[in-house]
């Protein structure tokens, strides 16, 4: 569950938080050396100096289970209006000359208020944790460092395909300058989107790495069973689409905190000799191994998708094959989001469907593998306890998968990595396989061979391989003959 | 004696299952490890109805009959049935489904998906044997919770049935009432109608010779005041002539004229010849019948004589005793009256005498029209009566008339079967939270308005029932209550529950300006659900 904490600090005695910030000092001034009054939604305001380490202890102190009355381990936070928004400021924000910290103007520390809020935030949460929990805050304002204390928004937008649109091209200049937990509110925060334009969000917002829907609350409900049926189900998709990649997701997270690097990528990124992919704002990757192209049009019965790069592209569900270096038609309907997956990869799934993503900790992968003409592919995987920071005390598993020469094979590749997991491998599909093999085995660390039926359908050229059953965090081998 | 026949019923069905699944414990000791079979013959996941499909053997054929598998294959966590029949105790296939047996509560089909993620779904935890969770088998204390929540509901359905009865009662009773007093109302409204008609026709026959006496009169009157008039302004004609005629030989002449300066036409303050002769029809004198005809009506309006001219009352008519303003004491008597054609008539005559005398000398008395004569005044009166007779006959007429709307209005009320809501008519109901005090009248109007005092908002009228097809009376509707600012017009959804009493139970507003009224009331305990299965053990 995450609550709203907002900067502003109502100016009421019978609230403590302002009564300790009043008696410690810990307010803004403004430049009479007072402490800043400002409007905004409880009426007269002050707001703590978070630029001053000592009051980004107290703020954090106050996150403590004893302090943060009826707060639990799973309750997490997010801190709007911390530009800050003050109602009756400059450009609604704060006057540039109010003084914080070692006398620096407001106007000299503006961009980093909201960053220095949220990181407080997200420590006291650390702290608050007896089991070495990690912290989630959202935060609205940032700055460059922010990406490493939680996720960030695109704040208030409208529910209008305009809106949709825009969303990528912000998110892609975001994830390039570092802030790669980012996203924008589904269905547009003011106004009442339509079914066709809620549903069309949904599945944008799948594919974007903070996926969140918003509203206003004088607009009308928008949950997704209030929806025609179609839509509802559509929207359900999505969300289930999303699910299903988490170990992907997860992946790229880790090693973008490891590597640093954008996990939503303008195309270019990855191919930077394709003179094509400069101005398309329309595609983006997700990684290194899917393409997608959210339909962003009221009505659209077709997408043009253009394929970079000297590969082939593989729809993920259909598996039609779409040679790179051209732009394809692209029928869809409803609910069809154009998503690619790049000859020469692997990605690992969850396609059980669970009711929350920590329910499914424990359940088996599937590796869904598109050959390069080449007839090779590789990608990896990182599995850790999913809530904990003991992955920094090397608790995770960092795995290849590698096909080549018919063969399939998962090898560790961090042997710094100790952590042990149940989780299995439930399903190997192969897309782009051209022939038929007689006969697949796999072989685990025991040598021991075992005989796997598979099922390979022509038209597509996939071949699907039944239940290893082998641990996902163990090397072994799949052969095909 | 029916439902105690069904419970003994039950108890030896019960005992039966007991027994057999006692016996096969022995069995299961020696299948620990399996995972296939949780009981008695079928795998994990499977409810009894569908143990045949599960018979162990050789093969398992899916039972949309998409595919044959080798039996090893159900229950391997490996999902091969397009409609999930092979999987249906694990979380494999996406569209199956579990079947927890919850001995003590009522058994349930949950979806594969919550088999194995660590939560609790199944009161006797079946859905969780990984290991990674335990769950206590809380099957007994839901089973007992659900049984008394049945009773208490049972209870309450049975207490809300009486009063429904009652309801139903007073609703045909005043329905039938209502249509009784209908008829004798048809009858009446026919009978007033043809009375009234008799009486404007009594009406319009007393009205002719009314009308015909009066005006008479009134033209009499007319002709007498014209001949007054006329001999009124001879006389000023007469005397203006003598006056003018200073030499006094029964001419006027222009010079004569020119002796009044009011005579001036160009304002000049001179009277020139041009301009007498002007007035004088271009002659240079004239006689008294050329001034009477010709000159007079030019200089009317401008002859000033050089002392006022008394009036002399002429003959025969009767005189306010004193100059007064001319209309004033008359409007005031009149207005004293009670206004009838008489009056208006006086009236007419008033205002009638003012635009006469506009052009003559100021303070004229009022002349008064003499009072109609014996014959007249009977006509009159009589006319009076018929009219007072019509007026009564209509205002009988037009009563019944309403009366008959309004019990025709209430007859096509849909007051729900049996007009079992009848008692809720015309009452209303509060419910106060937070900020609001809310206010329901059903088939009227909804409303708020705040706890601290201040005006009432309109939250919508009556509209219609608003439940589902098979039930439209679970819910009404009132709408087009007040507009919200940039949004829709209040209304009311109002959900009815079986309760004892008739009173709103809780109030929310879910979508801005729309709001939710949940309301208790005998009328609808009648029950809609089907009987509670006591289980699914329909083996026998």
């Amino acid at each position: 569950m995450v609550t709203i904490i907002d900067p502003h600090i109502k100016r009421d005695d019978n609230y403590k938080i302002h009564k300790e910030a009043t008696s410690n000092g810990y307010y803004v001034k403004n430049k009479d050396g007072q402490d800043y009054d400002g409007w905004c939604w409880p009426g007269s305001s002050g707001w703590l100096d978070f630029t001053n380490p000592e009051i980004r202890k107290y703020w954090a102190s106050k996150f403590a289970l004893d302090e943060y009355e009826g707060s639990t381990e799973s309750l997490f936070t997010w801190n709007d209006m911390n530009e800050p928004s003050v109602f009756n400021g400059p450009e609604v924000t704060m006057h540039k000359d109010a003084k914080h910290f070692l006398d620096w103007e407001h106007r000299d520390v503006h961009n980093v208020y909201g960053l220095y809020q949220q990181m407080s935030t997200a420590q006291g949460q650390i702290q608050r944790s007896t089991k070495n929990e990690r912290p989630f805050v959202l935060s609205r304002a940032f700055f460059s460092g922010s990406q490493r204390w939680g996720a960030v928004w695109t704040g208030d937008n409208t529910g209008e395909w305009a809106h949709l649109k825009i969303s990528m091209p912000m998110l892609l200049s975001l994830n390039l300058v570092g802030i790669t937990f980012s996203g924008a509110d589904v269905g547009g925060f003011f106004k009442n989107p339509d079914a066709e334009l809620l549903t069309r969000w949904y599945q944008a917002g799948a594919y974007q790495p903070f996926l969140r829907a918003h509203a206003h609350l004088d607009t009308r409900r928008r949950e997704p069973w209030l929806q025609p049926e179609e839509n509802m189900k559509a929207i359900r998709e999505a969300i289930r689409a999303r699910y299903s990649l988490l170990p992907y997701w997860y992946t790229l997270f880790y090693v973008g905190e490891i590597r640093g690097g954008p996990i939503m990528k303008p195309l270019w990124v990855d191919f930077p000799a394709d003179k094509a992919t400069f101005t398309d704002e329309d595609s983006y990757m997700i990684g290194s191994a899917l393409l997608v192209h959210p339909v962003t049009d009221a009505g659209s019965s077709g997408v043009n998708v253009y394929f970079p790069g000297k590969t082939v592209w593989y729809d993920v569900d259909t598996y039609t094959v779409y040679p790179g270096g051209m732009t394809h038609y692209i029928p869809v309907t409803l609910n069809k989001i154009p998503v690619f997956q790049k000859g020469g990869t692997i990605i690992p799934r969850k396609n059980r469907i669970r009711r929350a993503s920590n329910l499914g900790r424990f359940d088996p992968y599937t590796l869904v593998i598109c050959l390069d003409p080449q007839g090779s592919a590789e990608g990896d995987l990182y599995i850790d306890d999913y809530h904990t920071f003991r992955y920094r005390q090397g608790e995770y598993i960092y795995r290849k998968f590698t096909f080549e020469n018919k063969k399939l094979k998962n090898r560790n590749i961090d042997y710094k990595g100790t952590y042990k997991t149940t989780s299995w491998l439930e399903q190997v599909v192969i897309v782009g396989l051209q022939n038929k093999p007689t006969h697949v085995e796999v072989t685990g660390s025991s040598s021991e061979r075992k005989s796997l039926d598979h099922s390979y359908i022509p038209e597509t050229k996939v071949l699907v391989i039944r239940r290893p059953g082998v641990n996902i965090g163990e090397d072994w081998t799949i052969s095909l003959q | 004696m029916a439902a105690m026949k069904r419970h003994v019923l039950y108890i030896v069905r019960l005992k039966r299952y007991l027994s057999s699944y006692l016996g096969t414990i022995l069995i299961l000791v020696s299948l620990i490890g399996s995972s296939v079979r949780a009981e008695v013959g079928r795998p994990r996941g499977v409810a009894i109805s569908k143990s045949s499909f599960y018979k162990p053997g050789d093969t398992f054929t899916c039972l949309d009959n998409s595919a044959v598998l080798p039996y090893s294959q159900v229950n391997d966590d490996y999902c091969d049935c397009k409609d999930g029949t092979d999987e249906p105790g694990t979380s494999a296939c996406p569209n199956g489904f579990f079947h927890c047996t919850n001995a003590g509560h009522k058994p349930m089909y949950i979806p594969s998906s919550r088999v194995g993620d660590s939560i609790c779904d199944c009161c006797d935890g079946t859905d969780e044997y990984s290991g990674e969770v335990i769950c206590d088998n809380t099957c007994k204390e839901l089973g007992r919770a659900a049984k008394e929540e049945r009773e208490r509901k049972k209870q309450l359905l049975g207490e809300g049935y009486e009063i429904r009865k009652q309801y139903c009662e007073q609703g045909k009773t005043a329905k039938e009432e209502k249509r009784s007093r209908l008829e004798q109302l048809q009858y009446d409204k026919v009978q007033s109608e043809t009375i009234r008609n008799d009486m404007e026709a009594l009406k319009n026959q007393a009205e002719i010779p009314e009308k015909e006496a009066k005006d008479k009169h009134q033209q009499a009157w007319e002709a007498e005041k014209a001949s007054r008039q006329a001999n009124r302004e001879i006389d000023q004609i007469t005397s203006a002539f003598k006056e003018l005629d200073k030499n006094g030989d029964q001419f006027m002449s222009k010079e004569e004229l020119q002796l009044h300066p009011e005579m001036d036409i160009d304002n000049n303050t001179v009277v020139s010849d041009t301009e007498a002769k002007e007035h004088l029809e271009d002659n240079d004198q004239v006689d008294f019948d050329t001034f009477k005809d010709k000159v007079w009506p030019n200089i009317k309006d401008i002859y000033r004589s050089p002392e006022p001219v008394a009036e002399e009352p002429p003959e025969g008519s009767t005189v306010e005793p004193e100059e007064s303003p001319p209309v004033d004491p008359e409007m005031e008597a009149d207005n004293d009256k009670d206004l009838d054609e008489e009056d208006d008539d006086d009236e007419e005559d008033d205002r009638k005498d003012e635009r006469g005398e506009e052009g003559s000398p100021p303070a004229q008395e009022e002349e008064k029209m003499p009072d109609y004569d014996e014959e007249t005044k009977k006509l009159i009166e009589d006319a009076a009566l018929s009219r007072a007779n019509f007026d009564e006959a209509d205002k009988r007429f037009r009563d019944t008339e309403k009366e008959l709307n309004d019990i025709n209005s209430f007859l096509n009320m849909d007051l729900g079967p049996d007009e079992v809501f009848y008692p809720l008519k015309d009452q209303c109901y509060e419910f106060t939270d937070r900020e609001y005090i809310y206010k329901l009248c059903p088939f009227d109007q909804a409303s708020q308005r705040p706890k601290s005092g201040g005006t009432e908002t309109n939250l919508g009228r009556w509209g219609h029932w608003a439940g589902p097809e098979n039930n439209k009376y679970e819910n009404m509707k009132f709408e087009k209550g007040l507009n919200c600012w940039n949004g829709p017009d209040r209304s009311v959804l109002v959900t009815l529950h079986c309760g004892t009493n008739n009173e709103i139970v809780s109030v929310a507003e879910p979508n801005r300006c729309e709001y939710t009224f949940n309301f208790n009331t005998p009328a609808v305990c009648i029950d809609t659900t089907p009987e509670e299965p006591h289980d699914e053990h329909d083996e026998l």
